[in-house]
């Protein structure tokens, strides 16, 4: 007999799809503004074309979403009712057991597996929190060059923008050697967050696929599925 | 002051940054005239530093410039100061009165760019004619002394204007190896010649790239060990003039800021004054519509550099560089880098030597990247050997889980 186990609310699904259209989104556009890799020939005046413009607005609209979703996160860490991230990322000896263990059942390639998957477990949870602190520092990064744009100190908003911008971002520039660094930094960030999600995929499937326990479903229906202990059937 | 109150409240929201403020309010231009005003009359009431010298009138004839020549540079001028029009007789006048202002220029590594600059217009300009009329006391390609009598003539100098002097400085100091640089029968080092006439001066002012972060010199792998002036000099005012060459609109009006003021421009946190580097060259670009549209010249003479599409893919920096040569240009307004299809190379930001100064975009370039010192890859070759590794582990894992899921399957039948 399978039980049925609530995992992810549709709050937390919907958050999740949010990242993960708004990442696509900006790995691409900002592959377009790195280094444009297709030419507009289309027979319009400049004017009327604005492909870069485009780009460079679903990459500020991306990051604006993944920085507001994020915000919502580091709340819900604190006070979700549902589950309480932070008590899986703190390191207590509880927590790094079951981090330890979660690891040894990747590496033994299910071969032991002394933890109980019905919860978020530890390893997943700091895995999460990685990626947002990736994020954080494509925030820092993003916005030290976005700032760039807004010299005359004015924005659409309010002066207080940029102002709150410089504060918050200037030392960047000093600790990676002004705009080439941060450019760099920002880029390289890419990868390693692609590659974040490449092992993201691979190892939700994988527990699909090793612990039988419908683990993809989680992030489309909510639900997984546990077997069971043959004493209570 | 109560901290909800509305003054309150607006200065903390609007904290200025590097915001230029080009109308500060009838108070304050009125205040500013008044100080300009007495300061250029007691400059009036000094004699020129040598009697003998001409009169402006008379310079302007002998160089062939008309009034209407130079009114149409004070206008430009007064402008580039981010002054309201009535001060255009100030601006004449402090033009007039410059010869009362000593000033000491020395080279150090580089290529006299920032002079040849300044001289070598196709038409005698009134900002040549100011450096001519300037009380230039040493200046190594100019001046007509040599040897032994021009040492003398800069002893001399330093001795008579002590504290008042405005000194100079074009090249980068070689730190790491002071013996790259000597000059003269009695030999000093460039540290100790910067920082011995940088002593008894006024202020500081590095012009070009070489003097403001090192330049050219300081490129990889530095062997001279090529700093800026700021690095070597200390307790002084110190005023950036970058790009290379410095545009020579930006050296006289750092000048003629100092004469109607009797103080240095505002600075950025580069030390470069705000009037003239407060301003992204991307921001101005007459390109900047082809940017936005996706439109680039991907070759150089393909059907884009024809039709003047943007630059950014052939390695223009303008993005990342501030500067005003996108507003007032070289030589006289007559064209600037990207006017002639060539794109920015940012030389008036730092580093623009070894991070910059490439034909594609920063993402495309083979940059050394900052952290991994000597690791010669780009950023993509660097991030897909991570992705690859990350794939290749993930399939490493993959295919041993297949094998090993097989056999744990058959222990369980």
């Amino acid at each position: 007999m399978y039980e049925k186990v609530k995992r992810m609310t549709a709050t937390m699904r919907i958050i999740h799809w949010v990242n993960v259209f708004s990442i696509i989104t900006a790995v691409i556009t900002g592959l377009y503004i790195a280094n444009p890799f297709f030419q507009s020939f289309i027979a319009e005046p400049a004017a009327h074309k604005y492909v870069m413009a485009y780009n460079r607005l679903f990459h500020f609209f991306a990051a604006l979403l993944l920085d507001v979703v994020s915000i919502v996160i580091f709340y819900l860490y604190f006070a979700s009712r549902f589950e309480k991230v932070y008590k899986k990322v703190i390191p207590t000896k509880q927590n790094l057991k079951e981090f330890w263990e979660v690891f040894l059942n990747l590496i033994t390639l299910n071969r032991r597996k002394n933890f109980d998957s019905t919860h978020l477990d530890s390893f997943n949870a700091v895995y999460f929190t990685v990626l947002h602190l990736l994020l954080l520092w494509m925030l820092f990064t993003g916005f030290y060059m976005y700032v760039q744009g807004l010299e005359s100190g004015e924005s659409a908003i309010g002066r207080w923008w940029p102002a709150l911008l410089h504060l918050a971002t200037d030392w960047v520039g000093w600790l990676l050697g002004g705009h080439a660094g941060v450019r760099w930094w920002h880029h390289f960030t890419m990868w390693l967050i692609l590659s974040w999600v490449a092992f993201h995929i691979y190892y939700q499937v994988w527990r699909t696929i090793f612990w039988k326990e419908g683990d993809i479903g989680i992030v489309f229906g909510g639900y997984k599925f546990k077997k069971q202990p043959k004493e209570q059937v | 002051m109560q901290f909800f109150s509305r003054e309150h409240l607006r200065s903390v929201f609007t904290k200025p940054t590097n915001y230029i403020n080009t109308n500060r309010g009838e108070a304050y231009y009125k205040a500013l005239y008044e100080k300009m005003r007495k300061r250029l009359d007691e400059l009036k009431a000094m004699s020129p530093v040598r009697e003998a010298d001409i009169k402006f009138e008379k310079m302007l004839d002998m160089w062939e410039l008309s009034r209407r020549d130079f009114l149409k540079w004070v206008s430009a001028t007064t402008a580039l100061l981010m002054l309201p029009p009535n001060f255009e007789p100030l601006v004449a006048e402090a033009a007039e009165v410059m010869n009362r202002v000593p000033v000491i220029w020395i080279n150090i590594q580089d290529c006299d760019g920032n002079s040849e600059a300044l001289l070598r217009s196709s038409a005698p300009t009134v900002d040549e004619l100011i450096l001519e009329y300037l009380s230039l006391e040493y200046h190594e390609t100019l001046m007509a002394a040599a040897g032994d009598q021009a040492e003398e003539a800069l002893e001399k100098a330093v001795h008579d204007f002590k504290g008042k002097y405005l000194l100079f400085v074009e090249g980068s100091i070689p730190v790491g190896m002071p013996e790259a640089f000597t000059i003269g029968r009695h030999p000093e080092t460039g540290v100790e010649r910067v920082q011995r006439l940088a002593k008894d001066a006024a202020a500081v002012i590095a012009v070009g790239a070489c003097a403001a972060f090192g330049g050219i010199p300081a490129a990889y792998p530095n062997p001279t060990g090529a700093v800026g002036v700021m690095d070597v000099v200390k307790g002084k005012p110190i005023v950036n003039i970058p790009a290379c060459p410095a545009n020579p609109t930006n050296m006289v009006g750092v000048i003629m800021h100092y004469v109607l003021t009797g103080e240095l421009p505002e600075l950025d946190s580069l030390l470069r004054p705000k009037f003239a580097f407060g301003y992204r060259i991307h921001d101005n670009c007459e390109r900047r519509a082809h940017f936005d549209a996706g439109e680039f010249v991907e070759e150089w003479g393909d059907e884009g550099a024809k039709n003047n599409f943007c630059l950014y893919k052939m390695g223009c920096k303008g993005p990342f560089t501030f500067n005003n040569c996108s507003i007032v240009r070289y030589n006289d307004g007559t064209n600037w880098p990207i006017g002639i299809g060539r794109g920015c190379i940012g030389c008036s930001e730092p580093d623009f030597w070894d991070k910059y100064a490439t034909e594609r975009p920063l993402a495309a370039s083979n940059i050394r990247p900052p952290g991994l010192n000597g690791v010669e890859s780009t950023v993509d070759q660097v991030g897909l050997g991570i992705l690859t590794a990350t794939v290749i582990g993930i399939g490493a894992h993959a295919v041993a889980s297949l094998v090993a899921g097989k056999k744990s399957d058959e222990n369980n039948q």
